[in-house]
């Protein structure tokens, strides 16, 4: 087992520019083999790019690509190991599903007997056996979508990129496709590389995440880590749904106190870092929030607005010029309505504390 | 009913069934439009099959046939088929023996220059399209702009500099001097029409392609071309139409050998001193007519269907 702790992918300070336009700003990240990676970041953040990157199909201004181990920065494309799902899906429109699932195969010069034999097999594990004779533009969003991930994984590559691969797909097909992909990861083990600016996709999918910003990585790790502890108010805003609620805040002359329009609050833990009279951004969770029982200290506040969602409901709640939203078990909310005075309090161990000069959180 | 296919659709129509959902007041108009569209070339072919003596009787005999007593008898002709014979051989002098008129050599070269320079302006127009589409150079426009600029002139303007460029290198007069002269007219037609049709086309279709380990060829050949199919033909038949009917060039480049139809037809219907035989001339377009009527008609259905429609969403 040569080579168990070389990653499957490492880039090092990789920069890619179009003109003037920076599309990769150094980015670096690594990805063990057989790992479910997501790529998280919001449109034109240099997802694309990096995923072309690793295929090959973009030359890097700078850096250093390595795929199991070997430099393959300037690789020619086949050879790399590497597929890839287009978010347009890419099927080729003058051919069958038959031909789509072949082509591969044929230019990697497969015997053609072996070239039917994994049609068909790839065919039938995507339910696609009756349709191998249509060519693409006659076939429904789904199906579309299920040969562009068969014609991608027929090679049996060892690494396999996705380009928002949902992103044209309706809601309910989402959610089925979320779960074949993960059941196809379990599958064939392969390394996947998913890009998305979907949270929910990322965090229900991805066994590690790196957020981007700029065509770099902000925070990588896994859900839980970038939930619990985000690097910055960026990814604090990226990660969790409703996104966190940010209230500008100041630190105490002694640093044991944290001034806000809500109040002061002692955080559970001193910040060495900080500076005393320095601003800062006090981060709640809206899970973190919660009425305050009977008797129980808690901030004053009223309710503007009540989103039920059926389970839950997202209730807004107002204080001191600052706008909060709270998630409540449905009936917890119940009997709830706007206009209503609602006293809050939250965990001191759960809240972040970030710098208000450039969002980075406070160590 | 329904299992049958009737001879239109046989040969590639559409089914026409009723008028369809434009409903009958625009069905009429579009078949008054066309029908006066056609009436030149009805016009035409009627002359043809006239007898000599009746094609310029006053008034103007209209029909081949009274259409059951609705076309009063003085409008109707005789049809006869005796002036396409005379296109290939008549006397050329009053009471001489016939002689062949060599048309048979003009339409060979008619067809050989017309296809094989539309061919390959077609072969290299669509390489240079494909390079101007997906690796432009710096200036790409300018040199698309500067390719165009040959088109933008009438050809009597820059006759004289051609033909003394082609007096100097030994080319007038011969096929290869004529076919050359067709391709590089033709080439920048089809380098636009060919570079529109390829930027229509998805990139990722072609990168999933390389990324399946296709080289930059087999991109081209595989993948780029089938789907551009439809833009073959419809640059096929505008070029060959155009470059079939030429006139000019043809008249002031050909030698005796490889003068082509249009350029014969000139001369056979004005020489002689007897005035301009119409029904010759009628029989020599109608004949004239049927090759591009042909290609025409069976690349239509590729003119009228593209491939790439709704395989990649945007």
């Amino acid at each position: 087992m040569a080579g168990r702790d070389v990653p499957a992918l490492r880039l090092s300070g990789i920069s890619k520019s179009y003109g003037k336009v920076r599309a990769l700003s150094n980015l670096s990240f690594e990805v063990a083999e057989g790992r479910f990676f997501v790529l998280f970041g919001p449109s034109s953040v240099g997802k694309t790019t990096a995923l072309r990157t690793i295929a090959g199909l973009v030359a890097t201004d700078a850096g250093q690509l390595e795929i199991h181990g070997r430099d393959m920065t300037t690789a020619p494309i086949a050879g790399r190991g590497v597929s890839m799902v287009f978010q347009s899906f890419a099927l080729y429109p003058h051919l069958t599903v038959y031909e789509n699932f072949a082509y591969p195969l044929r230019e990697e010069k497969v015997g053609r007997e072996e070239i039917d034999k994994r049609v068909k097999e790839t065919a039938a594990m995507l339910k696609l056996s009756h349709r191998l004779e249509r060519k693409p533009n006659t076939l429904s969003g789904g199906e579309q979508q299920r040969v562009a991930l068969g014609r991608s994984l027929i090679r049996r590559p060892r690494i396999l990129l996705l380009d928002e691969p949902l992103t044209n797909l309706d809601a309910k097909l989402r959610h089925d496709m979320r779960a074949e992909l993960k059941r196809l990861h379990r599958q064939f083990g392969m390394t996947i590389i998913y890009a998305t600016p979907d949270e929910l996709e990322a965090l229900s999918m991805g066994e590690e995440i790196a957020v981007m910003r700029e065509g770099a990585v902000v925070q990588r790790g896994t859900p839980d880590e970038l939930y619990e502890r985000p690097i910055d108010t960026y990814v604090a805003g990226k990660i969790g749904s409703p996104h966190m609620n940010i209230v500008k805040a100041t630190l105490a002359a002694d640093l044991s106190g944290l001034d806000t329009p809500l109040g002061t609050f002692s955080p559970a833990r001193r910040y060495a870092s900080a500076t005393a009279g320095e601003g800062a951004l006090l981060g709640i969770r809206p899970h973190d929030l919660r009425p305050a029982a009977r008797g129980e200290a808690g901030v004053v506040t009223r309710i503007p607005l009540l989103e039920p969602l059926g389970d839950v409901t997202v209730v807004s709640v107002q204080a001191g010029g600052e706008t909060l939203r709270m998630v409540l078990p449905e009936q917890s909310a119940t009997g709830l309505k706007p206009g209503d005075e609602m006293p809050v309090t939250f965990d001191l161990n759960k809240i972040h504390i970030f710098r208000a000069a450039n969002g980075q959180a406070m160590t | 009913m329904s299992g049958k296919v009737s001879i239109l659709e046989a040969l590639g129509f559409r089914k026409a069934s009723g008028v369809g959902e434009a409903g009958w007041g625009r069905t009429l108009a579009a078949a008054i439009i066309s029908f006066i569209y056609f009436l030149p070339v009805l016009f035409i072919i009627f002359t043809a099959i006239k007898p000599q003596d009746v094609a310029l009787s006053v008034p103007p005999t209209l029909s081949p046939t009274s259409l059951f007593g609705l076309i009063p008898d003085q409008f109707v002709f005789t049809p006869t088929l005796e002036n396409f014979g005379s296109v290939f051989e008549r006397s050329m002098t009053v009471g001489g023996a016939p002689e062949p008129t060599g048309f048979d050599r003009y339409f060979f070269n008619s067809i050989v220059i017309a296809s094989s320079s539309v061919l390959l302006a077609l072969v290299i127009g669509t390489l240079a399209a494909f390079g101007f589409s997906r690796y432009p150079l710096k200036g790409n426009d300018t040199y698309l702009f500067i390719i165009l600029t040959t088109r933008m002139l009438p050809a009597i303007v820059v006759i004289i500099p051609v033909i003394l460029m082609f007096r100097a290198v030994g080319l007038s007069g011969s096929y290869t001097g004529i076919i050359l002269l067709y391709t590089a007219f033709n080439l920048a037609f089809t380098i636009w029409m060919m570079k529109s049709f390829f930027d229509e086309l998805s990139l990722d279709v072609e990168d999933a392609a390389r990324i399946d380990g296709s080289s930059d060829v087999r991109v081209f050949f595989k993948i780029a071309l089938p789907q551009v199919i439809a833009g073959l033909a419809a640059t096929f038949v505008f070029g060959l139409i155009l470059t079939w009917n030429e006139f000019l060039f043809a008249l002031l480049l050909s030698g005796p050998d490889t003068r082509t139809v249009p350029v014969a037809m000139n001369q056979a219907v004005s020489s002689g001193g007897r005035g301009t035989d119409w029904t010759l001339l009628a029989a020599i377009e109608t004949l004239f007519l049927i090759p591009v009527f042909l290609v025409t008609f069976f690349l239509q259905n590729h003119l009228l269907r593209g491939v790439t429609f709704g395989t990649v969403k945007r």
